[in-house]
């Protein structure tokens, strides 16, 4: 096992490299200029060539991809330019809010998701199964907006259920300033998951062995519990690991409009203030996330599936 | 690193306490009564005051750090006053130089970087005022408030460009800046200047300790160790700052006079009474305003400007509060805001830059009414010229016989200009900036110029890469705000000073030696008759030449809970709120 | 197809002829798709119309007072109007013509680079194929949204860099499907025989094998559409899509501050918020990203033969 694990990660050495060298290519040959934006509106033509030469880009392009390198390996990755903050720093500390929205809203979202998923599997092409589906559709239709305006205003405002807005990092101060943001979360992605879990479950009960479970006289939530849902498990780990990297950048939305500190906000920002230096820490730190789910997903392949062995590609 | 992933660890519960979660407002160990919550509407850059270019940071940064001089709170005109400074300072009788008091036994702020004490504050000297001077003049610093100082100070300007070359040296004298005493700074100019002295009460010129430089290196900015009434106590820059109380702050005392009307609107009930008042500041940003109203109208923010989709709901017909605002013990503020937003001809360009006609034609189409009842809900008036009212050389009598909107009187000078009907002109080359406001703004102004005939090629930028494109004078129109930097219109005229021109402020690219030449003349003048009979002379060519399309000068609106007192909004002076009091009693209710 | 190649290969074609006639029976019986084929038509035909300025032109006049609420009195007052008083139902459709002509320049940038790449890779194998799949694997592992970020920024905005870096990031999956196909093909007795007859290795590619599997291309096309289209409103919503055009992101994205805004609205005879850019913008999105996904569903069960 941790021999195919080292194999793995060695086999992503390549991957990285070319990750690292097409983010070069796009951010310091052809990235923007930062330097009116650093110097602010009594910028001087002296002032511009002296932070020029001072960030470097007068440098031939190999030793700024050495340099580059370099930040990757020790993780550091100088100052943005906007800001003047370290940007390591300023992606660690964007991580722990990220995840607090976003984790839980993806632990709920997958765990309502797969048990309606059974459900409607278990009751498909009848009323219910349809009704299901119809709501999950019409949730997905429904724009995010709608649903951050709704419950900022009705939730949160008339009904005071909830804080408006507001981020604080003791607990559970944090969850009850999450609450609303997370329940929002869950409401937008849960209409596609079930979608998808009742596909993967649906298919796996069309397979042979649950025919012969049904002959040898096992109970239909027997079989649903013990059978179907842990063959059906390679889609879900699947589509779970999959979404890992997307939980980092993927509530933005949320963040903005109920001031998260997060990385999906941070990342934003620097786009709308071209600061190359951020979003390119960023596009590398979500890179090696994904890099490193694809790695992991085959390790819990391995784990779920007993007929993918250590052995295989 | 190991906190924060020890952090996560009760995420793992979440699920269970989900349930649980809603009904209970957060409730803080520390809130007392006596706190004010405010916002801002941007994340806070940093904290070092030689970056603080921005209002946003400016503000936090004036929380815990202090200049030299400040703005008397209550007194319009705008007037300095002396802030770490025991005085207004000693003029020579060249005027050039400048001898300033320190006040005695002002501590900074206790901090761990003060090893020496066990981290209690130490006193403020001159030689910190030096220090910090020198912060905002080193070039690898990079700071974005050069500017105030730049060719003003005997000896600053050689002492940057040795410091270009070795390591800069903080202790070498220099002519125009020099501790004489443990307690007296002397500033020697260039030469004579009558605004130097505002640039004494900005954020960039805050006195700092060369212990906190020192001591936090690359974090300074998030480490403020100031002399300020403020100290931090919780700073996460992308959501939240809370300040509260600086015990060792000296004993400074509420302003016992004003302008007229003030004791009537309640603001001298305080006079003479030492502050701060209050105990903490809890700042709140925003990236959105849709939470930021709601948390207004909620009660848990204190003060606010209006979002200009929540303007009917806020605001009536007469520009009154709304009656259940009035109800709430809301009050409404109206300020006209120290600005000019503007279009500017790049004049560098061969076709607008050389064609006075044609650019006459553009602003006479430019119908600013209608554009202040979209963007701005009425709240602000059509601009004359540079020189915005509140600021001397603002003359209200003065029309702008190209800012009177003439359809007919454009396309006659268009005609002029040697395009009729807009034959043969091809599209001008509009740049723009990426966000929704400014995309709705060059959206009016293409159907504002649909009737001339003239076409807009607009290119869209991002923030930094539009002020790249200005600042290397390419593109023929862009449309921008001025915020004055201090309340004289120098601060406006400057813009058109030709040694100005791009990089520098002057965008258009200006130039005439006629204005020049009383540009230079003013510099020399205090304030008065001859000064601003040459302001107003200096407008007449500027409006003349049409180099910008004057479009409006912005009002702002702001609105205050019953519980807030002593609010007085100020253009200039960024720590306002150490003169606020809330009344816990009313807040209650 | 390649009908003159040889007796022999054109058999081994007529598989592939009787899979795509194969495939429209099938996907006729399906009337759900062929009523959303229909919805994506109407909008293609919407958006060709608008182009040509044949309806809903020109966009950009006032045809009312700024924020009107919907009303039946006028045609292009239905969806109301918006800041400047312009018919939100005009911008609605123009917002399809940027959204059509988005997802088809991309498509046509992408899949010829997906062929291309994955076809030669899977052919040839070797280091070639290993190159392939090193650089698709490298592109795949940078998140594409952050990927569209940085072309973007860097070719500067509006529609052509929109559609460049769209393309440039979507032909991943094609390649590695192509890849697959052409390894299982290549070795195939009608490809054999067709080398004997002295077909060369750009004949053996796009005249034998790739009429064997173009129907990936197809299903390809329809989730690369898809994703197009959403990709753009994302962009135009971040400020670094369309420009000066009526996107349907651009319309969200001034939504946002609006919904906040009250307004009367005689229907009601109340005041409502301003909901109607953001209801046309998102539903007009809605129902082709749903069509899509469904016609793509159908498209793959009836294409695939894998999955009969």
């Amino acid at each position: 096992m941790t021999v195919y694990l080292l194999r793995k990660l060695l086999g992503t050495i390549p991957t990285i490299f070319g990750v690292a060298l097409i983010v070069f290519l796009l951010f310091h040959v052809v990235g923007g200029d930062p330097t009116y934006q650093m110097l602010g509106k009594y910028a001087t033509a002296e002032q511009v060539a002296e932070l020029r030469h001072q960030l470097g880009f007068d440098q031939p392009l190999h030793r700024q991809f050495v340099g580059f390198l370099r930040e990757i390996v020790t993780f550091d990755f100088g100052e943005s330019y906007a800001t003047k903050q370290k940007v390591s720093r300023m992606i660690l500390d964007g991580i722990v809010p990220s995840l607090s929205l976003t984790l839980p809203a993806f632990f709920l979202t997958t765990l309502i998701a797969v048990v309606i998923g059974l459900l409607v599997a278990y009751f498909r092409g009848r009323w219910i199964d349809r009704v299901t589906v119809l709501l999950c559709v019409l949730g997905m239709s429904v724009p995010v907006l709608a649903y951050i305006l709704f419950g900022q205003y009705f939730l949160a405002y008339r009904l005071q259920l909830f804080p408006i807005a507001g981020y604080d990092p003791e607990w559970p101060e944090r969850l009850v300033y999450l609450a609303l943001p997370i329940l929002i979360s869950v409401m937008v992605s849960v209409g596609f998951s079930v979608r998808f879990y009742r596909t993967a479950l649906i298919e796996e009960t069309s397979q042979d062995y649950v025919r012969t479970a049904r002959a040898k006289g096992l109970s239909e939530p027997r079989i649903y519990l013990k059978h179907v849902l842990k063959n059906s498990l390679v889609p879900i780990v699947t589509n779970v690991v999959m979404d890992l990297p997307l939980l980092v950048l993927g509530a933005f939305l949320l963040e903005k409009f109920f001031g998260i500190p997060g990385l999906g906000g941070i990342t934003i920002n620097a786009v709308h203030d071209s600061d190359f230096q951020v979003i390119k820490a960023m596009t590398i730190f979500q890179s090696f996330l994904f890099i490193l789910g694809n790695v992991l997903t085959d390790v819990a392949y391995t784990l779920v599936d007993p007929r993918v062995s250590f052995d295989g590609r | 690193m190991h906190r924060r992933f020890h952090d996560l660890l009760p995420l793992l519960l979440v699920p269970a306490l989900m349930l649980s979660a809603g009904g209970c407002t957060p409730r803080k160990k520390t809130d007392t009564a006596n706190t004010l919550n405010t916002y801002q509407p941007s994340r806070i850059k940093g904290l070092d005051p030689i970056y603080a270019d921005d209002i946003y940071s400016g503000t936090e940064v004036k929380r815990a750090y202090e200049g030299l001089l400040q703005y008397h709170y209550l007194k319009r005109p705008y007037e300095l006053a002396p802030n770490l400074a025991e005085a207004m300072p000693e003029v020579s009788a060249d005027g050039r130089s400048y001898t300033f008091k320190l006040k005695k036994g002002v501590l900074f702020q206790d901090d761990p970087c003060f090893k020496e004490t066990g981290g209690q504050g130490r006193e403020l000297t001159a030689d910190d005022v030096v220090y910090s001077f020198l912060r905002l003049v080193d070039p690898r610093l990079v700071s974005t408030g050069w500017w105030v100082l730049d060719g003003k100070i005997e000896g600053l300007n050689e002492w940057r460009e040795s410091a270009k070359h070795a390591p800069p040296d903080y202790t070498k004298p220099i002519t125009g800046l020099q501790a004489l005493d443990r307690y007296t700074v002397r500033i020697t100019l260039v030469r004579r200047s009558a605004q130097f002295l505002f640039a004494l009460a900005m954020p960039f010129t805050s006195i700092v300790p060369r212990e906190a430089v020192q001591h936090y290196g690359k974090e300074f900015l998030n480490h403020p160790v100031g002399t300020g009434p403020f100290r931090m106590a919780e700073f996460d820059r992308n959501s939240r700052l809370v300040w509260v109380k600086n015990p060792t702050y000296r004993k400074e005392l509420y302003p016992s006079e004003g302008e007229s009307g003030d004791k009537e609107a309640g603001l001298l009930e305080d006079a003479g009474k030492p502050i701060p008042f209050l105990d903490r500041i809890v700042v709140q940003v925003f990236d959105e305003t849709h939470p930021q109203w709601l948390s207004f109208l909620s009660g848990k923010l204190d003060a606010t400007g209006i979002p200009k989709d929540n303007f009917a709901e806020a605001v009536g017909g007469n520009h009154d509060l709304t009656p259940e605002l009035q109800k709430k013990g809301i009050r409404l503020h109206k300020n006209p805001g120290i600005d000019i937003v503007r279009t500017t001809f790049n004049m560098k360009d061969p076709l607008v830059g050389r064609n006075k006609l044609l650019r006459q034609a553009i602003s006479l189409a430019y119908d600013a009414e209608p554009y202040i009842e979209l963007f701005f809900n009425g709240r602000a008036i059509p601009a004359q010229g540079p020189i915005p009212p509140g600021v001397a050389g603002f003359d209200p009598d003065f029309k702008n016989p190209y800012r009177q909107y003439n359809l007919e009187k454009a396309k006659e000078l268009l005609a002029k200009a040697g395009y009729p009907g807009g034959k043969g002109l091809p599209p001008l080359e509009y740049s723009a900036t990426a966000d929704g406001v400014s995309r709705q703004t060059t959206e009016y102004l293409q159907k504002l110029l649909a009737p001339l005939g003239i076409k807009l090629k607009v290119n869209t930028y991002s923030w930094p890469e539009f002020q790249a494109g200005v600042k290397n004078a390419r593109g023929q129109l862009w449309s921008y705000a001025w915020n004055a930097d201090y309340p004289d219109a120098e601060n406006f005229l400057q813009l058109f000073y030709s040694k100005n021109a791009s990089p520098g402020p002057n965008d258009a690219n200006y130039s005439n030696p006629e204005f020049d030449r009383l540009y230079e003349k003013a510099l020399q003048l205090q304030d008065g008759p001859e000064r601003t009979a040459l302001y107003q002379q200096m407008v007449r060519i500027v409006v003349e030449d049409c180099p910008w399309i004057f479009a409006v000068h912005r009002s702002i609106f702001s609105l205050v809970q019953p519980w807030v007192k002593n609010y007085k909004r100020h253009g200039f002076e960024h720590n306002a709120m150490k003169y606020y009091r809330v009344d816990p009693a009313l807040k209650k209710q | 197809m390649g009908a003159e190649a040889g007796s022999i290969a054109n058999e081994e074609v007529r598989p592939a002829r009787s899979l795509w006639s194969d495939a429209f029976r099938r996907l006729r019986r399906d009337r759900l798709a062929v009523l959303c084929l229909l919805v994506v038509l109407a909008y293609a035909a919407a958006a060709l119309l608008a182009q040509f300025g044949w309806i809903a032109s020109p966009w950009e006049q006032e045809v009312g007072k700024a924020f009107a609420p919907p009303s039946f009195d006028r045609l292009e007052l239905i969806m109301g109007t918006d800041f400047l008083g312009r018919s939100v139902l005009y911008k609605v459709v123009h917002g399809a013509r940027v959204a059509m002509s988005v997802g088809l320049l991309a498509s046509l940038i992408s899949v010829p680079i997906g062929v291309l790449l994955g076809a030669t890779a899977g052919y040839f194998g070797g280091w070639w194929d290993d190159a392939v799949v090193w650089f698709y694997t490298t592109v795949a592992s940078i998140p594409g949204i952050m990927l569209l970020i940085a072309i973007t920024l860097m070719l500067g905005k509006g529609m052509t860099a929109m559609c460049i870096a769209l393309g440039a990031t979507s032909w991943v999956h094609l390649a590695r499907v192509m890849r697959g196909e052409f390894m299982k093909h290549k070795s195939r007795e009608y490809v054999v025989a067709a080398e004997s007859l002295g077909a060369g290795h750009s004949a053996r590619i796009f005249r034998h094998i790739f009429p064997n599997v173009s129907h990936f291309v197809i299903i390809n096309f329809s989730i690369q559409f898809m994703g197009a289209i959403k990709a753009e409103v994302i962009l135009s919503f971040l400020g670094i899509g369309a420009q000066g055009l009526p996107s349907w992101g651009v319309m969200i994205s001034d939504a946002k501050d609006e919904l906040s805004r009250w307004v009367f609205w005689p229907w009601l005879n109340g005041t409502t918020p301003v909901w109607w850019q953001l209801a046309g913008a998102t539903s007009a999105m809605f129902f082709v990203v749903l069509a899509l996904n469904i016609l793509g569903d159908a498209l793959r069960d009836a294409l695939d033969p894998r999955i009969k």
